[in-house]
Protein backbone atom coordinates (compact mmCIF):
# COMPACT_ATOMS: atom_id res chain seq x y z
CA UNK A 1 0.00 0.00 0.00
CA UNK A 2 2.67 2.65 0.94
CA UNK A 3 4.33 1.59 -2.84
CA UNK A 4 1.02 3.04 -3.76
CA UNK A 5 0.77 5.92 -1.57
CA UNK A 6 4.02 7.21 -2.35
CA UNK A 7 3.59 6.76 -6.10
CA UNK A 8 0.49 8.86 -5.46
CA UNK A 9 2.15 12.01 -3.69
CA UNK A 10 4.63 11.47 -6.49
CA UNK A 11 1.97 11.89 -9.10
CA UNK A 12 0.70 15.06 -7.42
CA UNK A 13 4.39 16.74 -6.83
CA UNK A 14 4.61 16.62 -10.54
CA UNK A 15 1.52 18.85 -10.86
CA UNK A 16 1.97 21.51 -7.86
CA UNK A 17 5.70 21.99 -9.80
CA UNK A 18 3.41 22.28 -12.93
CA UNK A 19 1.47 24.63 -10.75
CA UNK A 20 4.64 26.47 -9.70
CA UNK A 21 5.93 27.11 -12.57
CA UNK A 22 2.50 27.91 -14.78
CA UNK A 23 2.10 30.72 -11.89
CA UNK A 24 5.70 32.14 -12.71
CA UNK A 25 4.83 32.80 -16.58
CA UNK A 26 1.14 33.83 -15.85
CA UNK A 27 1.31 36.30 -12.92
CA UNK A 28 -1.96 37.59 -13.81
CA UNK A 29 -3.71 34.85 -14.67
CA UNK A 30 -2.95 33.20 -11.38
CA UNK A 31 -3.86 36.60 -9.22
CA UNK A 32 -7.61 36.86 -11.13
CA UNK A 33 -7.95 32.97 -11.48
CA UNK A 34 -9.23 32.54 -7.88
CA UNK A 35 -11.49 35.10 -7.74
CA UNK A 36 -13.58 33.43 -10.23
CA UNK A 37 -14.05 30.12 -8.57
CA UNK A 38 -16.48 28.89 -5.95
CA UNK A 39 -14.84 29.53 -2.76
CA UNK A 40 -18.07 27.65 -0.93
CA UNK A 41 -17.20 24.66 -2.60
CA UNK A 42 -13.61 24.61 -2.17
CA UNK A 43 -14.57 24.69 1.20
CA UNK A 44 -17.30 22.44 1.82
CA UNK A 45 -15.11 19.65 -0.06
CA UNK A 46 -12.09 20.45 2.47
CA UNK A 47 -14.51 20.02 5.49
CA UNK A 48 -15.95 16.71 3.46
CA UNK A 49 -12.16 15.70 3.35
CA UNK A 50 -11.26 16.49 6.76
CA UNK A 51 -14.54 14.81 7.89
CA UNK A 52 -13.90 11.62 5.97
CA UNK A 53 -10.49 11.04 7.36
CA UNK A 54 -11.85 11.89 11.11
CA UNK A 55 -14.47 9.14 10.32
CA UNK A 56 -12.14 7.08 8.95
CA UNK A 57 -9.79 7.23 12.29
CA UNK A 58 -12.69 6.35 14.25
CA UNK A 59 -13.59 3.22 12.15
CA UNK A 60 -9.79 1.56 12.70
CA UNK A 61 -10.21 2.83 16.21
CA UNK A 62 -13.21 1.05 16.88
CA UNK A 63 -12.18 -2.13 15.05
CA UNK A 64 -8.96 -2.65 16.72
CA UNK A 65 -11.43 -2.49 20.20
CA UNK A 66 -13.53 -5.43 18.29
CA UNK A 67 -16.52 -3.25 17.55
CA UNK A 68 -17.34 -3.97 14.17
CA UNK A 69 -20.53 -2.89 14.40
CA UNK A 70 -19.53 0.45 15.22
CA UNK A 71 -16.70 0.55 13.05
CA UNK A 72 -19.23 -0.53 10.01
CA UNK A 73 -21.68 2.91 11.19
CA UNK A 74 -18.38 4.97 11.03
CA UNK A 75 -17.21 3.64 7.29
CA UNK A 76 -20.55 4.41 6.15
CA UNK A 77 -20.36 7.97 7.31
CA UNK A 78 -16.73 8.13 5.49
CA UNK A 79 -19.05 7.00 2.02
CA UNK A 80 -21.99 9.45 2.95
CA UNK A 81 -18.47 12.22 3.11
CA UNK A 82 -16.96 10.61 0.35
CA UNK A 83 -20.44 11.11 -1.63
CA UNK A 84 -20.78 14.94 -0.50
CA UNK A 85 -17.37 15.75 -2.13
CA UNK A 86 -18.22 14.13 -5.29
CA UNK A 87 -21.88 15.70 -5.66
CA UNK A 88 -20.26 19.46 -4.37
CA UNK A 89 -17.53 18.74 -7.31
CA UNK A 90 -20.14 17.61 -9.36
CA UNK A 91 -21.87 20.87 -8.52
CA UNK A 92 -19.15 22.84 -8.66
CA UNK A 93 -18.44 21.94 -12.32
CA UNK A 94 -21.82 22.56 -13.46
CA UNK A 95 -21.62 26.49 -11.72
CA UNK A 96 -18.33 26.51 -13.46
CA UNK A 97 -19.66 25.80 -16.78
CA UNK A 98 -22.65 28.61 -16.53
CA UNK A 99 -20.50 30.80 -15.51
CA UNK A 100 -18.14 30.31 -18.27
CA UNK A 101 -15.08 28.88 -16.47
CA UNK A 102 -13.34 25.94 -19.05
CA UNK A 103 -10.31 24.77 -19.14
CA UNK A 104 -9.65 26.70 -22.12
CA UNK A 105 -10.05 30.21 -20.84
CA UNK A 106 -6.30 30.59 -19.14
CA UNK A 107 -3.18 28.31 -18.00
CA UNK A 108 -5.02 28.94 -14.35
CA UNK A 109 -8.15 27.22 -15.40
CA UNK A 110 -5.74 24.85 -17.02
CA UNK A 111 -3.97 23.79 -14.16
CA UNK A 112 -7.37 24.03 -12.27
CA UNK A 113 -9.21 21.05 -14.11
CA UNK A 114 -6.12 19.07 -14.31
CA UNK A 115 -4.76 19.05 -10.53
CA UNK A 116 -8.58 18.70 -9.51
CA UNK A 117 -10.08 16.08 -11.92
CA UNK A 118 -7.04 13.88 -11.25
CA UNK A 119 -7.96 14.13 -6.88
CA UNK A 120 -11.16 13.12 -8.09
CA UNK A 121 -10.36 10.60 -9.69
CA UNK A 122 -8.22 9.54 -6.84
CA UNK A 123 -11.14 9.75 -4.06
CA UNK A 124 -13.20 7.61 -6.61
CA UNK A 125 -10.53 4.95 -6.47
CA UNK A 126 -11.00 5.24 -2.68
CA UNK A 127 -14.80 5.38 -2.58
CA UNK A 128 -14.22 1.87 -4.36
CA UNK A 129 -12.10 0.49 -2.25
CA UNK A 130 -14.21 1.63 1.12
CA UNK A 131 -17.16 -0.38 -0.55
CA UNK A 132 -14.84 -3.28 -0.48
CA UNK A 133 -13.63 -2.78 3.16
CA UNK A 134 -17.48 -2.01 4.23
CA UNK A 135 -18.00 -5.29 2.58
CA UNK A 136 -15.46 -6.95 4.41
CA UNK A 137 -16.25 -5.98 7.56
CA UNK A 138 -19.79 -6.72 7.28
CA UNK A 139 -18.93 -10.35 6.57
CA UNK A 140 -16.12 -10.38 10.07
CA UNK A 141 -12.62 -10.24 7.93
CA UNK A 142 -11.19 -7.91 10.51
CA UNK A 143 -11.23 -7.84 14.63
CA UNK A 144 -8.84 -6.41 17.05
CA UNK A 145 -5.93 -8.46 15.85
CA UNK A 146 -6.39 -8.40 12.32
CA UNK A 147 -7.48 -5.39 10.61
CA UNK A 148 -4.59 -4.64 8.16
CA UNK A 149 -6.78 -4.52 4.95
CA UNK A 150 -8.59 -1.55 6.95
CA UNK A 151 -5.72 0.40 7.95
CA UNK A 152 -4.03 -0.12 4.62
CA UNK A 153 -7.37 1.94 3.35
CA UNK A 154 -7.52 4.24 5.63
CA UNK A 155 -3.87 5.17 4.71
CA UNK A 156 -4.35 5.33 1.25
CA UNK A 157 -7.66 7.69 2.26
CA UNK A 158 -5.69 10.17 4.36
CA UNK A 159 -2.81 10.54 1.92
CA UNK A 160 -5.59 11.53 -0.40
CA UNK A 161 -7.11 14.62 2.31
CA UNK A 162 -3.55 15.72 2.77
CA UNK A 163 -3.51 16.67 -1.02
CA UNK A 164 -6.45 18.27 -1.10
CA UNK A 165 -5.05 20.03 1.65
CA UNK A 166 -2.50 21.72 -0.75
CA UNK A 167 -4.90 21.85 -3.66
CA UNK A 168 -7.20 24.04 -1.82
CA UNK A 169 -5.26 26.91 -0.62
CA UNK A 170 -3.27 26.94 -4.07
CA UNK A 171 -6.27 27.36 -6.56
CA UNK A 172 -9.00 28.70 -4.12
CA UNK A 173 -7.63 31.09 -1.44
CA UNK A 174 -3.91 32.44 -3.37
CA UNK A 175 -4.38 35.29 -5.50
CA UNK B 1 -5.59 12.40 26.11
CA UNK B 2 -7.21 9.00 24.67
CA UNK B 3 -6.03 8.93 21.03
CA UNK B 4 -10.11 9.32 20.19
CA UNK B 5 -10.36 12.52 22.04
CA UNK B 6 -7.15 14.02 20.65
CA UNK B 7 -8.50 13.69 16.73
CA UNK B 8 -12.15 15.20 17.62
CA UNK B 9 -9.84 18.07 18.84
CA UNK B 10 -7.85 17.98 16.11
CA UNK B 11 -10.65 17.45 13.70
CA UNK B 12 -12.25 20.97 15.19
CA UNK B 13 -8.98 23.00 15.26
CA UNK B 14 -8.96 21.51 11.22
CA UNK B 15 -12.03 22.87 10.94
CA UNK B 16 -12.02 25.92 12.24
CA UNK B 17 -8.28 26.30 10.39
CA UNK B 18 -10.18 26.01 6.77
CA UNK B 19 -12.82 27.97 7.66
CA UNK B 20 -10.39 31.07 9.03
CA UNK B 21 -8.63 30.09 5.55
CA UNK B 22 -12.00 30.81 3.32
CA UNK B 23 -12.66 33.98 5.67
CA UNK B 24 -9.61 35.65 4.89
CA UNK B 25 -9.54 34.36 1.18
CA UNK B 26 -12.49 36.20 0.42
CA UNK B 27 -12.20 39.53 2.55
CA UNK B 28 -8.62 39.99 2.94
CA UNK B 29 -6.25 41.74 0.27
CA UNK B 30 -3.98 39.47 -1.62
CA UNK B 31 -0.40 40.22 -0.06
CA UNK B 32 1.73 38.59 2.40
CA UNK B 33 -0.07 38.03 5.10
CA UNK B 34 -2.57 36.25 3.58
CA UNK B 35 -0.13 33.95 1.63
CA UNK B 36 1.67 33.50 5.18
CA UNK B 37 -1.52 32.42 6.81
CA UNK B 38 -2.49 30.18 4.31
CA UNK B 39 0.92 28.24 3.68
CA UNK B 40 1.48 28.12 7.78
CA UNK B 41 -2.11 26.48 8.29
CA UNK B 42 -1.49 24.22 5.04
CA UNK B 43 2.33 23.09 7.02
CA UNK B 44 0.49 22.49 9.94
CA UNK B 45 -2.78 20.63 8.69
CA UNK B 46 -0.64 18.64 6.38
CA UNK B 47 1.57 17.61 9.55
CA UNK B 48 -1.34 16.73 11.72
CA UNK B 49 -3.11 14.79 9.66
CA UNK B 50 0.27 13.08 8.98
CA UNK B 51 1.29 12.73 12.77
CA UNK B 52 -2.27 11.81 14.11
CA UNK B 53 -4.92 10.35 11.54
CA UNK B 54 -2.35 8.40 9.60
CA UNK B 55 -0.48 8.01 13.14
CA UNK B 56 2.80 8.21 11.57
CA UNK B 57 4.46 9.90 14.58
CA UNK B 58 5.55 6.58 16.29
CA UNK B 59 5.47 4.88 13.20
CA UNK B 60 8.69 4.26 10.69
CA UNK B 61 11.04 7.18 10.65
CA UNK B 62 11.28 7.33 6.73
CA UNK B 63 7.74 7.11 6.27
CA UNK B 64 6.68 9.60 8.56
CA UNK B 65 9.81 11.80 7.50
CA UNK B 66 8.76 11.39 3.86
CA UNK B 67 5.35 12.14 4.30
CA UNK B 68 6.52 15.00 6.73
CA UNK B 69 8.74 16.78 4.26
CA UNK B 70 5.82 17.23 1.91
CA UNK B 71 4.70 19.61 4.01
CA UNK B 72 7.82 21.82 4.75
CA UNK B 73 8.97 21.57 1.03
CA UNK B 74 5.51 22.68 -0.66
CA UNK B 75 4.70 25.40 1.77
CA UNK B 76 7.94 26.94 1.23
CA UNK B 77 7.84 26.17 -2.49
CA UNK B 78 4.57 28.30 -2.49
CA UNK B 79 5.69 31.25 -0.85
CA UNK B 80 9.02 31.13 -3.37
CA UNK B 81 6.83 31.02 -6.08
CA UNK B 82 4.25 33.60 -4.90
CA UNK B 83 6.80 36.19 -4.40
CA UNK B 84 8.50 35.79 -7.88
CA UNK B 85 4.96 35.40 -9.73
CA UNK B 86 4.33 38.59 -7.40
CA UNK B 87 7.37 40.70 -8.93
CA UNK B 88 6.18 39.82 -12.38
CA UNK B 89 3.08 41.89 -11.73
Amino acid sequence: MWAGILCEMTEFAVLFAVYFVARYFFPQEFRAGPGQLSLLAGTLNTVWMITGSYFVVNAVIAIRENRAAASVVFLYLVFISAAAYMLTKYLEYKWNIANGVTVKNSAFFTVYYYLTLTHVVHVFWGMLGLVWIIFRTHGGAYSATYHEGMESFASYWHATDTVWLIIFPLLYLLR
Amino acid sequence: MTHRKTVTWLWLVLIILTLSGSLLGERAEPGYFLIFFVTLSMAFKGRMVVDHFMELKNSHPLLRNLMQAYFYVLPLITIISYILSTARL
